[in-house]
């Protein structure tokens, strides 16, 4: 694996040392009027952009830290975070 | 066995340290510093194996192992590559495919059969009538790869892997490629140089012409290899092959060992800041008439067979060539005793005045504008055809060795792979790369050039550009570097030549494949006319040299053929491993490792048989009997105890920690009161049930926690993962290893308690789950639960990993008078079974919910406030008859137990069972099974199918559930 990945507590890491956690959705939804779908799209439903996205990552071989970054998905690459965004 | 020169100062061997082998079945000897392939054709052998298709003798071609001419079975391992693996004394060499022997293969006369295999044969043959294809399959199958191994067949060899980091890695210890780790390194920069040869020199090593002042270029090139070993700087990895190169500077390779290292072959993945691509030139195969032939060899092959192993290739040589170095070559092999016929070359004009004047006071003929159209010689050449380019005047010389090639091609497979676009430039005729990645910069021969100085300055640049890449030096030096190399001369014009003039019946474009020009022409008339189909129909390229040999000519072919159609010309993708490598290599090390627990060596002394369960090493059985029927029994009427270390064991505090809990658990953990042990279960997001284990509450804010053992490592990342977005202010320690667990379990077992402690532990003292803080003997700490998952009286005692021998020891000792008893891990199976207590992942996969395996009790539905995982979609599946469900079943006529995992079947497949054994407890076959709710009603028959059972069925009927104890009067009292 190409990638490398900046865990904000142990700086810029080997890609091996973390586990993928998903693009990120934003927190969980209330449960309250919850429909069935709208539930399924929060767990199962991915944008799958070909760019950049802002992902979640777990430094399991590390501190122990879920973060976000920012990653390009056709070239595999972290980018830089804000102007990433735009 | 042939002379070999031993003077050369270019040798690559000791011709005084003589080494034997084994080659089928005869004794020979080669030389220290040999290649198998060095010293086989030492020995007078020049056909190596039979081609994979039309079992055409092959011979020694490239020198560099691009295909699988010289592939071998060596020490009972297929298709080692000869060329690239050093001689080693005692070795057992064999040939491959081959019905009989290379010499005479009985298979031969598939060569005359050709015509009735044209490209796309399989996918077009022997499929109707359709009742032929699984004969015919059969028949292929016999013929069909290259080499054979045991299915058993054990890889001798150590392996090994390393990760090493560094500023810059240099692909290619050539010229170039020293230079350029010469110009990093002395800026400062780590530098890694890895080089597939056991030595550095490259294009240099084996040359004799000048570089400078009188200097030769090999005595340039040890000089620089000289300078490149004492660089502190520098980390040089030799025998190395580059196999992969990715976006963000990591490149991956493998390296042979010598007898030096720990390791046959080791993987090596090198991270860097920045690459420098200097893999140089190979040669591009010049196309003609049994082009394969043995005694057919590429120029570097000729001469560096001569210049690196002392063996002159032949006695009478014809050259057929399209670049400088053969005619540099011819000089050379000529000055070495080599009868030289004529030397061909492609080009109409362009040599280097100062080799034609060589080669005129050598008398040696050189035909410009000439090329070979045929080889003749049934096994090996004898004769040679030439024909002007044009195929208007031909000439046949007699010879035993041609060396032939077309010009030279760069090695562009590292910048493919690296998914850099290349272009086909029309002067060098060279794939070239306009764009590099960040940080990537290309040296030496792969950018067209070949003067001497060019190559090393080129290099020099590449180096300085890392540096500057890497923040080690400024914009002024890489323009002064940019400077000196535009005063030298720049790329030079290569020969377009891709065939001789010839119909290409017998003209082979890849060796590996037995791919001619015309199986090439006849995938393009079919309509697949680019170079990535024509590609896999034909499949060239698709050998285990991975297109060394058509690479760069099935594009070139594949565009002239439709030079109308304008047809773009583009090699086909490469891939990782670019060269072959052993699995072995990958797999590394393969230590086993496994953890063992802080009693780990009593319970060995005790005559516990160890099995490896998940990440750990631990005591199933405490007898041969597997049954386990001593230990169960013993539990069941006595006492007994069992090491419960490897279970999951947190520690969870903070002012958000209840908050936490509340969103993991599904239970409402708001309830839990101190002394009080609270059993409760996780589940997905899906509702899938994916862990079960107790929590205690040590204090305000303070949690003690434990999880199965399987899902002790992935638990805080969970906790974490599940309340990422919430801030809560709460910590978790993984404390699974530093502590230990005792299971004391058995209707005896408060009596062994109570014999280690003044407090009162009585059923109203201690209740079942109750949880007690305790210290025994005034130095041992303990988190003491009165838990029952055997389904009797039984107590859980968690102490740190460090007081567990001592604890042990005392219950061993306050249990002597009652004969306590180890149990293991399976004995505890058949046990927590009678009492239906289940295990997840057994009695549960992937897809089973905490309703499935009645576990819903669990769930409290009032707390959506905590947005509980799996709460949403447990409230979908609540209502839902498709679901399975857990049920308990004995068998009929007092049957045996089935298997685990046997199908639970009607006219389909309707479940299957999760554990069953033939309790001693209960004296009948009984088990859990998960079925289709249909089949849940108690009475219900369920018909068993096992593996390989054929007609034969056993059945068993649901049974309410638990088998033992009903009502828990043995747990609860
Ligand atoms: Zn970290």
């Amino acid at each position: 694996m190409a990638l490398t990945i900046t865990c904000p507590i142990c700086g810029k890491r080997n890609g091996y040392e973390f586990r993928y956690g998903g693009e990120d959705k934003g927190p969980r939804p209330e449960e309250a009027g919850l429909t069935p779908e709208a539930w399924c799209d929060y767990v199962h439903m991915n944008k799958c952009v070909a760019g950049v996205q802002k992902e979640w990552w777990f430094h399991k071989d590390g501190c122990g830290s879920w973060f976000t970054i920012h990653r390009d998905t056709t070239t595999n690459l972290e980018v830089k975070g804000p102007e990433a965004d735009k | 066995m042939m002379t070999r020169f031993n003077q050369l100062p270019t040798l690559k061997i000791d011709p005084t340290k003589k080494v034997i082998f084994n080659y089928k079945g005869k004794t020979y000897s080669g030389v220290e510093g040999d290649t198998i392939a060095s010293a086989l054709y030492a020995n007078g052998v020049r056909i190596y194996a039979r081609s994979l298709k039309y079992h055409r003798p092959r011979g020694l071609y490239s020198l560099d192992g691009e295909c699988s001419n010289t592939m071998m079975e060596v020490d009972g391992i297929p298709n080692v590559r000869t060329e690239n693996t050093l001689l080693k004394q005692g070795m057992t060499v064999k040939e491959q495919n081959v019905k009989g022997s290379a010499e005479k293969d009985m298979l031969g006369f598939l060569d005359k059969l050709d015509w009735a295999m044209p490209a796309g044969f399989y996918y077009k043959m022997m499929h109707k009538p359709a009742r032929i294809w699984p004969i015919a399959m059969k028949q292929i199958r016999k013929t069909a790869g290259l080499g054979e191994i045991s299915p058993d067949f054990e890889m001798p060899g150590k392996f090994d892997e390393i990760f090493p980091r560094t500023d810059v890695v240099v692909i290619g210890g050539g010229p170039a490629g020293m230079t350029a780790a010469l110009a990093a390194a002395e800026k400062g920069l780590r530098v890694i140089i890895m080089e597939s040869r056991p030595w550095l020199g490259g294009f240099f090593d084996y040359r004799t012409a000048e570089y400078k002042d009188g200097v030769a270029l090999y005595q340039r090139g040890q000089d620089l290899a000289q300078q490149v070993e004492a660089n502190e700087n520098i980390r040089v990895l030799k025998h190395t092959a580059m196999v992969g190169a990715y976006s963000n500077c990591l490149v991956t390779g493998f390296q042979t060992g010598t007898d030096k290292d720990a390791f046959n072959e080791r993987y090596v993945e090198i991270r860097a800041n920045s690459v420098i691509v200097a893999t140089g030139c190979i040669e591009r195969p010049l196309i003609f008439d049994n082009n394969e032939r043995p005694g057919v060899m590429q120029v570097g092959c000729a001469l560096r067979m001569a210049r690196n192993y002392g063996i002159l290739p032949g006695e009478n040589g014809i050259f057929s060539v399209g670049h400088d170095l053969g005619l540099e070559a011819a000089i050379d092999l000529f000055d070495m005793g080599m009868k030289i016929g004529c030397v061909a070359d492609v080009r109409e004009d362009g040599q280097d005045p100062e080799l034609v004047l060589a080669l005129a006071k050598r008398n040696i003929l050189l035909l410009k504008g000439w090329v070979a159209t045929e080889a003749h010689g049934k096994k090996q050449v004898n004769k040679v055809s030439m024909s002007s380019i044009d195929g208007m005047i031909t000439r046949d010389f007699d010879c035993d060795v041609l060396v032939a090639s077309a010009g030279l091609t760069p090695v562009t497979g590292p910048l493919t792979m690296a998914q850099i676009k290349l272009r086909h430039d029309d002067f060098t005729g060279f794939f070239v790369a306009d764009e590099m990645p960040e940080n990537t910069f290309s040296a030496g021969r792969i950018l067209g050039i070949n003067n001497a100085l060019s190559i090393e300055c080129s290099g020099t640049l590449a180096g300085i550009k890392a540096a500057k890449a890497c923040g080690a030096c400024d914009a002024a030096e890489v323009e002064a570097a940019e400077a000196a190399m535009k005063a030298l001369p720049g790329p030079v014009r290569g020969s377009k030549l891709v065939t001789a003039p010839v119909k290409g019946r017998k003209s082979f474009i890849c060796f590996d494949e037995d791919t001619t020009i015309k199986s090439v022409k006849q995938t393009i008339d079919s309509g697949f006319d680019v170079p990535e189909l024509v590609k896999r129909y034909s499949s060239a390229g698709l050998g285990p040299g991975q297109s060394g040999i058509p690479g760069h000519n099935l594009p070139l072919y594949v565009a002239k053929y439709q030079a109308l159609a304008g047809v773009p010309v583009k090699p086909t993708t490469v891939r990782a491993p670019i060269v072959p490598t052993f699995i072995a290599t990958y797999a590394g090390t393969n230590h086993t490792m496994h953890k063992r627990t802080p009693i780990h060596n009593l319970q060995v002394a005790d005559k516990g048989i160890l099995r490896k369960i998940g990440v750990w090493e631990r005591v199933r059985y405490f007898s041969e009997d597997y049954s386990c029927k001593k230990e169960i029994e013993n539990v069941r009427n006595n006492v007994g105890m069992l090491d419960g270390s490897t279970l999951g064991k947190f520690r969870l505090h903070g002012p958000d920690a209840l908050k936490a809990l509340q969103r993991i658990y599904v239970s409402d953990m708001s309830k839990l009161k101190p002394g009080r042990v609270k059993y409760s279960a996780m589940c997905n997001d899906d509702g899938c049930v994916i862990d079960d284990g107790v929590v205690v509450m040590l204090g305000e804010n303070d949690y003690y926690i434990t999880t199965s053992t399987g899902r002790a490592g992935q638990t805080v990342e969970w906790f974490r993962y599940h309340t990422r977005y919430d801030g809560w202010d709460f910590s978790m320690v993984n404390i699974t290893d530093s502590m230990g667990v005792i299971n004391l379990s058995g209707p005896n077992a408060r009596k062994v308690f109570e014999k280690i402690t003044d407090e009162d532990v009585s059923n109203e003292a201690f209740p079942y789950s109750g949880f007690k803080e305790m210290l025994f003997k005034d130095v041992i700490p303990a988190k003491v639960m009165r838990l029952g998952f055997v389904g009797e009286l039984s107590y859980e005692f968690h102490v740190a990993s460090s007081y567990m021998t001592s604890l042990w020891q005392l219950l061993k000792e306050a249990g002597a008078e009652f004969g306590i008893q180890n149990f293991g891990v399976e004995a505890q199976n058949v046990l927590r079974m009678e009492k239906c207590h289940i295990i997840l992942g057994q009695e549960s996969e992937q897809r089973t919910n905490l309703l499935d395996v009645g576990l819903g009790f669990l769930w409290d539905r009032k707390k959506a406030d905590a947005k509980t995982v799996g709460a949403v979609a447990l409230r979908q599946a609540e209502n839902d008859p498709s679901r399975f469900k857990l049920v308990g079943f004995k068998m009929e006529n007092n049957g045996r137990a089935p298997r685990d995992g046997a199908l639970v079947v009607d006219s389909k497949v309707r479940g299957y069972i999760a554990t069953a054994r033939d309790s001693f407890s209960l004296n009948e076959a009984v088990g859990m099974a998960l079925v289709e709710s249909e089949l849940a009603k108690v009475g219900t028959r369920l018909e068993i199918y096992e593996d390989e059972c054929g007609d034969e069925r056993i059945y068993g009927k649901v049974v309410p559930m638990p088998f033992y104890d009903p009502d828990g009067t043995r747990m609860k009292s």
